[in-house]
C-alpha cells in the first residue's frame, strides 16, 4: 500500500489548516478462478462461455450458482444475444440487465448506440466486442441493439476453450481530504506560524496529552486546558530502518524513535538525525535526550520538523 | 414472549452527533467523542463500568486501514475488548446483544460513524463490488437503484413522480428533527425532477452525512438501576443476499423479509404491524418501499400503503434525507429507543413497542432487524 500524504500541494486550505489531502493507491493482481477466468480469456476470441449448474445456465460462467450453490458441472457456448430486462441511464451511459438466449440468470453491462427514450423492456441486444483485446471485461465492450449477431442454441462442451486467466492487474486509488477538526486544526496552526507544540491536560488524570483531543483515552474525561509542549524529550524506543518499500519517504538507514516530550504522557514518532545509524542503536537507545530541529517548512504538521538531535547526556 | 434462557438485554441510553452532509471542522474522533460521552452522560455508569466496545465503520471510507485502531481512545476502549463490525452498526448491536445474553459480559457499548464527505462515494460503493464482471461496466450505487426502479415502477403501475411522496415525506421529518442539518425541504426544480440514473431523481437517492451514534447496552440487572425506562431488546435477526445485483430479485428484498422472519420469530410476534414505530433504512426511495413491503408493513408492490398504516414510520425522516453509511441502522434505533424510552425531545405517548431496520453491502444486499419494547 503507498500512503501518500501531500499537506504541502494540497490546493488548499494552507492558510487556515482545516485538511489534508491524502491518496492510497493500491496495487493488484486479482485472482479470478477457473469460470470466470476462462470466461474473461474467451472474450478476446469473441466468444461467451456459461456454466451448468443443475438448470440453471449462468452466464458470464461462474464456478459455484450463487442461488443453489452448486458447483459447475460444464461450461457452455452462447450466443452472443439476449433480450434486456431493465436498464438505467445515468452520468456514465446507459447500463442494463441483459438476459442471454438460453441462460437463465441475467448480468449487468453497458448498453451502446441506444436511444434511452425508444428503448423497451424485452429489447433484443447482440454483443459489442472490443477492438483491441486488452485482457477484462471491456473485451465485450457491451451491447446494442440485434443486428447481424448469429443465434443458436447453446452449446455445450466447447472445444479448444483458452486457458483461464490467472490474474488480472488492478489498481485502486482512492482521494480523501480529512479533516483536522478543532484539536489537530490547533496543533497545526501554532506548529505552522509559531512553531508552538501544544497539547492539552485531562481534566481527571492531568496527563498532557499529545496530540490534542477531546477526551482523555484513558479516563475518557474532558481536556480542557491547553498546554505548550517543549520539543524536547526522550527516546523511549527507536530503531534504524534499512528495509526499502514502496512509498518510502526517506532513503535508508535512517533512525525512527518513540519519542516522550517532557512533560507529556505520549509518544511521538519522528525521525532522529545527526547520527550515524551504525551507532544510533546505542545513542539513540532508550533515555537518550533529544531536541527538535526545524525545517525552513511551514506546512503546519509535524514534518515541519526536520529531525531531533541527540542531546548531550548531561543536558536536560 | 422472552426466550428465558437467555439473560435480557436493554438499551440503557444512546447519543449521536448532528448528521450533517460534511462536518469539514471534525475529525472522525471528533465525532465519536461526542457520541460516547453523551450516551454515558447521566446513566451513572462511568467507562469503568463498560465491559467492551464493538464498533463499526468502514476503513475504505476513513482511508486508513484497521481505522478503530486509531480511534479506539475516542471510543473509550483503552485496554478494553474491542471488537470492529465492517457492517451498519446495527450488526455490531447485534453481537453486543448476544454477548450480554450469553452472560460473558454485563455493559456495552456499541458505537457507529462515517465521514463520507472526506473522500468520493462512488469509490466506496463499486468498492464492494467484485471486481471482474460487475465493477468494470459501469455499476455504481445510483444505476443499482435505477435498475431497482425500473422494475420495481413498472410491475406496480406507478410514474417516477410518485416517489415525491416518498421522498417529500422523509425531508419534511428531517426539517423537524434537530439532529439533521437541514433548514428546509429543498425546493430546486432540479433535485426532484432531473434524472441521476433514470428512473430516479436526486430526491430519490439518500443524501450521504456524517457523523456518529453510540448506544450503551446492559443486562437486565444494571439496566433495571440505572434506567427508568429500559428499552428492551426483543428480537434480532440478519440475512444476506447474493452478490450478483441481476442475480437478486428483480423487484423485492427476500433477505430483509428473512431478517424480519428471524426477529419476530425470537420475539414470538408474527405481524408487524402490531409495534407501535418503525424505523428502516434505505438508499432510495424504491429501496425504502421494498424494505417497508420486505418487514411486513405493506404487500409487494405496495409500501405507499405502509406510510398510512398503524404504525408510525421513520418519525425520524429515516435514511434518505442522512445517511450515515455504516451508522445508519444505529441511528435508527437510537431513534427509535428514545421515542420509546420517552427522552426529552422524543416524547412519543403510547409507544412502548419499535421495529428497527438497517442495511448494508452493495445495493442493500444485506439487512438486519431488531424489534425492541418497554414496559406499557
Amino acid at each position: 500500500m503507498t500512503v501518500i500524504h501531500q499537506p504541502e500541494t494540497a490546493e488548499a486550505n494552507v492558510e487556515t489548516m482545516d485538511w489534508m489531502a491524502a491518496q492510497i493507491k493500491m496495487p493488484y493482481t486479482l485472482t479470478p478462478g477457473q469460470a470466470t477466468g476462462i470466461f474473461l480469456a474467451e472474450l478476446a476470441g469473441r466468444r461467451l462461455i456459461g456454466s451448468r449448474h443443475g438448470d440453471e445456465l449462468i452466464v458470464p460462467a461462474q464456478d459455484f450458482s450463487g442461488t443453489t450453490g452448486e458447483p459447475a458441472t460444464g461450461f457452455v457456448e452462447v450466443a452472443p444475444v439476449g433480450t434486456v430486462q431493465a436498464f438505467t441511464t445515468g452520468a456514465t451511459g446507459t447500463i442494463g440487465i441483459i438476459l442471454i438466449d438460453g441462460s437463465t440468470v441475467p448480468f449487468v453491462h453497458q448498453l451502446l448506440g441506444v436511444e434511452p427514450e425508444m428503448l423497451e423492456l424485452g429489447a433484443r441486444v447482440e454483443a459489442v466486442w472490443a477492438d483491441e483485446p486488452t485482457g477484462g471485461m471491456l473485451d465485450l465492450a457491451g451491447f446494442a441493439p440485434l443486428g447481424s449477431a448469429a443465434t443458436f442454441e447453446p452449446k455445450d462442451d466447447p472445444a479448444d476453450l483458452a486457458a483461464a486467466f490467472e490474474k488480472v492487474d488492478y489498481t485502486m486509488t482512492l482521494d480523501y481530504r480529512h479533516a483536522y477538526g478543532p484539536y489537530y486544526g490547533t496543533l497545526f496552526d501554532g506548529v505552522k506560524d509559531g512553531r508552538r507544540i501544544r497539547g492539552v491536560k485531562c481534566s481527571a488524570c492531568r496527563r498532557t496529552l499529545l496530540p490534542p483531543r477531546a477526551l482523555c483515552d484513558i479516563c475518557l474525561a474532558p481536556t480542557a486546558e491547553w498546554v505548550d509542549v517543549e520539543a524536547v524529550g526522550t527516546v523511549q524506543a527507536s530503531s534504524v530502518v534499512h528495509i526499502e518499500f514502496i512509498g518510502q519517504r526517506l532513503t535508508p538507514p535512517y533512525v525512527y524513535a518513540e519519542i516522550v516530550l517532557d512533560g507529556t504522557s505520549t509518544r511521538l514518532i519522528h525521525m532522529v538525525g545527526d547520527v550515524d545509524p551504525d551507532v544510533a542503536q546505542t545513542a539513540a537507545a532508550p533515555g537518550a535526550r533529544v531536541r527538535a530541529v526545524w525545517s525552513d517548512r511551514h506546512t503546519g504538521s509535524l514534518a515541519d520538523i526536520d529531525h531531533f538531535e541527540l542531546l548531550p547526556g548531561d543536558e536536560t | 414472549m422472552m426466550n428465558t434462557t437467555t439473560r435480557r438485554v436493554a438499551v440503557v441510553n444512546s447519543a449521536q452527533t448532528v448528521l450533517s452532509p460534511a462536518w469539514p471542522d471534525r475529525q472522525h474522533i471528533d465525532l465519536i467523542s461526542e457520541a460516547v460521552a453523551g450516551a454515558l452522560k447521566g446513566t451513572g455508569l462511568r467507562i469503568e463500568d463498560v465491559d467492551f466496545v464493538i464498533d463499526s465503520g468502514s476503513d475504505f471510507l476513513d482511508g486508513r486501514s484497521i481505522s478503530n485502531c486509531g480511534f479506539l481512545g475516542a471510543m473509550g476502549a483503552h485496554h478494553k475488548e474491542e471488537s470492529r463490525v465492517e457492517e451498519d452498526g446495527l450488526w455490531s448491536l447485534s453481537y453486543a446483544h448476544d454477548k450480554i445474553a450469553g452472560g460473558s459480559a454485563k455493559v456495552g457499548l456499541v458505537i457507529a460513524y462515517s465521514k463520507p464527505s472526506e473522500s468520493d462515494v462512488r469509490n466506496f460503493w463499486t468498492g464492494l463490488l467484485e471486481p471482474f464482471l460487475q465493477r468494470p461496466v459501469g455499476l455504481d450505487q445510483f444505476s443499482a437503484a435505477g435498475l431497482y426502479a425500473q422494475r420495481y415502477l413498472a410491475t406496480a403501475g406507478l410514474k417516477a413522480d410518485d416517489l415525491h411522496a416518498v421522498s417529500n415525506r422523509a425531508w419534511e421529518r428531517a426539517v423537524a428533527n434537530p439532529y439533521v442539518d437541514v433548514a428546509e425541504v429543498p425546493g430546486d426544480a432540479a433535485f426532484w425532477n432531473d434524472p441521476v440514473s433514470t428512473p430516479l431523481r436526486a430526491s430519490d437517492l439518500a443524501r450521504p452525512a456524517d457523523g456518529a451514534v453510540a448506544v450503551l447496552l446492559a443486562s437486565a440487572d444494571v439496566a433495571d438501576q440505572v434506567s427508568a425506562t429500559p428499552v428492551w431488546l426483543t428480537g434480532l435477526g440478519s440475512a444476506i443476499d447474493q452478490h450478483f445485483l441481476a442475480a437478486r430479485e428483480p423487484d423485492a428484498l427476500p433477505a430483509c423479509a428473512a431478517a424480519t422472519r428471524s426477529a419476530l420469530r425470537m420475539a414470538g410476534l408474527d405481524d408487524v404491524r402490531s409495534f407501535d414505530l418503525a424505523e428502516v433504512s434505505a438508499t432510495s426511495t424504491v429501496g425504502e418501499l421494498m424494505v417497508l413491503e420486505a418487514l411486513g408493513f405493506a404487500e409487494a408492490h405496495r409500501g405507499l400503503d405502509a406510510y398510512v398504516g398503524a404504525t408510525t414510520i421513520n418519525e425520524s425522516g429515516g435514511a434518505l434525507p442522512a445517511d450515515v453509511i455504516m451508522a445508519t441502522g444505529l441511528v435508527r434505533l437510537h431513534e427509535a429507543a428514545s421515542r420509546l424510552a420517552g427522552r426529552t425531545g422524543y416524547e412519543t405517548p403510547g409507544a412502548t413497542s419499535a421495529l428497527v431496520h438497517g442495511t448494508g453491502g452493495f445495493a442493500m444486499q444485506n439487512h438486519c432487524v431488531v424489534t425492541m419494547e418497554v414496559a406499557s
